[in-house]
């Protein structure tokens, strides 16, 4: 470092993170009057121009595949980063697998994300009550569904009104018709007994605050220029950023929470990496949301004589308690589908149907060898092909062969495909946290994670769950199974934080010996620093964490403006 | 739904478009958005003609015929090479080769086997594999691949498309004949011919949805009560 920069200004708050959990406490924060700097390692990023819309794979080099530092193709909206970020390495213990995808870029990882919108239920705050794993939360259903309401008339949220058990319904648009294998898969659900029922995905299908209605090109994943879907930037920060309340600073990598003589943290120290330079910014209130881990990591950089072991972290619990999400897939094959008058099958980027978890009653009566559950996702159809389209198909399906046969073969199985993916819940346990690797730095000179990560006997029954009932579903279509695993992969189980659904590390709790956080993401120790993405989590239920942390943070950010209005917190 | 109208492309440009969208007040911009049709892009005109990177003149002219033996023209489309999957696949092996070169090693394992330190080697495999074709066509008809008749390369083909069928001496190279059909079939499905050819017929802005095309679903329903012979047969439903 050159010199260290102190900047004059001291700001309202503070915040570390620009997507679900950053976004949201700038944009209810600014709206309430709070003057704000939000730091963001990566940079600017406007899906209204940055986006990929439209483009085909044969505009663009090697059909759009995916590279070592683009493993999602061309397309994909995160413009930087990955599982592997030059010059940003994490490192893992022996034994443990773990994953870290981590996007560079205002908006996070909200930019490509599945806009998969599910609330948790009253049974996924209380999962110790109900079987004994695990923690409770400190809060119930009823404390965050008002937040919910919110969250999902802000962003804009397609569903259906169903009432079905732990699975709450919402203040939803009106959701797209089924594609028609989707409307296939539910005829199989139908005799099996499993629900399957429209998705609730953050798309919008009617215009809302000046956003369009979705146009149907099925390439959320790319982000979308016409802003018709969630997504941080265009959603939070924008019209945050009209209240002239907030000032975004982008390639600002945080280094440290700043601590002042009384133990209230005073800003945050970053690395301004165009001119590998540090910065202090001085806020009131410092609000965390880089990311599950990343936010974990922060706090135990954060070392001071008053915080030894990192900031807020006097019970040592910061970094434990990393939870992802069950992941296992199957493919088929469905022959019914096949040479079909052709149509456009794109609709909504993701799946129009889902099934939401079902065998609550036969786990609460004790036949499942497992616990908790999960919720299947569904994708398959005429589908935009890509570089390997159809190409397997000849060994597959047809023994071989080549020529005008072969050619017409081939167009009429186009469309077959059905992929159906589970996406359960881990329970936190002991084996599975991030801590500071001692040996290594990132070239920022900023000390890097070290992951330890293990699945425990309920993740992986759950996996094999998985992979009999999908098997299943596809039989029932008439079709083939094409993709499965068994017990030599512990039945195709993602490694850890593959599905990219870390939270954790720094829990929320009732009792200051045992939680980092009070209900309020508010830490024990630090009463002016705030966790705003899905670090406080305390169990990581099915439902996907994007929406939860939306609502949770909102709560706190209200909490915040509500603290500062009765002087509660020092300012 | 691809009807009438929206598979129709109107002058508008996609900037156009979103300037419309991004301009004026969502009300509107729904009433745009129910007319616009989307411009279908032309794919950007190559700078000059494409630069071989992979295959020299021979194995060129022989990549060309196989790529058109696997996938010739017909009634509805063009053939492979008038796709444009030799260049595909000449820039594929390129491609692959750098990025396998620049994946990190796999991490050192105790029970490593040979697979798991030899990576998988693409471009031998494809190299190989034309070799064999001249090696056996000069072989049995005392002329390269190029140069034997339709009938004499479809003598070969036929020994290695069929891999239930091949023989134990030829596994090799029906090996090879397998990685060279997919890369084909792939090249010709994801180019812009073959995306018309199957067809598909999204990327493009739908004014509304409608979900599955009644018709469409009451062939699937027909088929779900009396089954379908098709390229794969499908059995009626609870039968």
């Amino acid at each position: 470092m050159a010199q260290v920069k102190a900047a004059p200004k001291t700001y309202d708050v503070v915040i570390v993170g620009s997507g679900a959990g950053g976004g949201v406490a700038a944009h209810v924060l600014s709206l309430a009057g709070a003057k704000i700097c939000m730091l963001e390692a990566g940079e600017w990023f406007d899906c209204t121009k940055d986006a990929k819309m439209f483009e085909w794979p044969y505009q663009v080099p090697h059909r759009g595949a995916g590279t070592k530092y683009k493993p999602w193709g061309a397309f994909d909206a995160t413009t930087f980063g990955g599982w592997q970020v030059p010059g940003e390495p994490y490192t893992t213990a022996p034994g443990s697998d773990f994953m870290w995808w981590r996007a560079r870029m205002l908006g996070g990882r909200t930019n490509h994300y599945g806009r998969i919108s599910l609330r948790m239920g009253p049974y996924d705050f209380k999962p110790y009550s109900r079987d004994g794993k695990g923690f409770d939360w400190p809060i119930t259903y009823d404390d965050l569904a008002p937040y919910y309401d919110k969250a999902e008339q802000l962003i804009g949220v397609f569903g259906s009104q169903e009432g079905l058990e732990n699975t709450p319904d919402g203040k939803f648009q009106p959701a797209p018709a089924p594609r028609g294998y989707e409307r296939l898969i539910k005829s199989a659900c139908d005799r099996l007994r499993i629900p399957c029922i429209p998705s609730r995905l953050a798309i919008l299908t009617r215009p809302l605050n000046g956003r369009p209605a979705c146009h149907y090109c099925a390439q959320c994943g790319r982000s979308c220029s016409a802003n018709a879907n969630f997504n941080s930037p265009g959603v939070h920060i924008k019209p945050a950023l009209t209240t002239g309340n907030l000032e975004v600073r982008t390639g600002a990598m945080a280094r440290e929470v700043l601590v002042g003589p009384d133990g209230s943290a005073t800003g945050v120290s970053y690395v301004d990496k165009k001119t590998r330079t540090e910065v202090e910014v001085r806020a009131k209130i410092v609000v965390l949301a880089a990311s599950c881990c990343e936010t974990a990591r922060l706090m135990l950089n954060s070392k001071s004589s008053l915080f030894p072991n990192g900031i807020a972290n006097s019970t040592g619990l910061v970094g434990k308690y990393v939870m992802d999400t069950v992941g296992s897939a199957v493919s088929g094959f469905v022959p019914i589908l096949q040479d079909l008058p052709p149509q456009n099958e794109d609709g909504v980027g993701g799946m129009h149907l889902y099934m939401p978890w079902w065998l609550y009653k036969e786990q609460a009566a004790n036949k499942m060898p497992f616990a908790r559950g999960y919720h299947i996702e569904l994708g398959g159809g005429r589908a935009m092909p890509g570089e390997g389209a159809l190409g397997g198909y000849p060994t597959q399906f047809l023994g071989g062969g080549y020529g005008v046969d072969l050619k017409q073969k081939l167009r009429k199985l186009y469309g077959c495909e059905v992929h159906f993916s589970g996406r359960g819940e881990m329970i936190p346990n002991e084996d599975s946290y991030c801590e500071i690797d001692p040996h290594v730095v990132d070239q920022w000179g900023i000390p890097v994670l070290r992951f330890h990560f293990k699945w425990s006997q309920d993740e992986i029954l759950q996996a094999r769950h998985m992979q009999e009932t999908f098997q299943q579903i596809i039989e029932a279509m008439g079709g083939v199974v094409t993709h499965k695993s068994g017990a030599e992969t512990n039945w195709g189980i993602a490694k850890g934080g593959e599905i990219i659904h870390e939270v954790g590390a720094t829990k929320l709790g009732a009792d200051p010996k045992t939680s980092v956080l009070n209900q309020y993401c508010q830490a024990w120790d630090v009463k002016n620093l705030f966790i705003t993405d899905a670090a406080p989590f305390v169990s990581n239920a099915d439902k996907n964490p994007t929406l939860s942390i939306t609502a949770l943070g909102w709560r706190t950010s209200d909490y915040i403006a509500d603290q500062v209005k009765k002087l509660n917190v020092k300012v | 739904m691809a009807d009438k109208n929206e598979s129709e492309t109107s002058g508008v440009s996609r900037r156009d478009i979103f300037q419309i969208l991004g301009a004026v007040p969502a009300v509107a911009a729904v009433g745009a958005h129910s007319h616009m049709h989307m411009a279908q892009e032309e794919p950007a005109a190559p700078k000059g003609p494409y630069k071989r990177q992979t295959f020299d003149d021979h194995q060129w002219e022989t990549v060309k015929v196989l790529c058109d033996l696997i996938i010739p023209a017909d009634e509805r489309s063009v053939s492979a090479s008038q796709a444009g999957v030799p260049e595909f696949i000449d820039d594929w092996i390129a491609f692959r080769m750098e990025q396998d070169a620049n994946q990190d090693p796999p991490a050192p394992k105790a029970d490593a086997t040979e697979a798991d330190i030899l990576r998988p080697y693409l471009r031998a495999e494809i190299f190989g594999g034309l070799m064999w074709l001249d090696h056996e066509s000069n072989r049995l008809f005392e002329k390269t691949f190029v140069g034997a008749s339709v009938d004499q390369q479809k003598q070969l083909l036929d020994r290695v498309a069929y891999p239930g069928k091949a023989a134990k001496d030829d596994s090799p190279w029906v090996a090879f004949f397998t990685q060279f059909r997919s890369l084909t079939v792939g090249g010709f499905f994801s180019s812009k011919q073959g995306v018309a050819d199957l067809p598909y017929l999204g990327n493009r802005a739908v004014a509304e949805w409608k979900g599955c095309d009644p018709k469409v679903w009451a062939i699937i329903e027909e088929r779900m009560k009396t089954g379908y012979k098709g390229v794969l047969e499908a059995k009626p439903w609870g039968a």
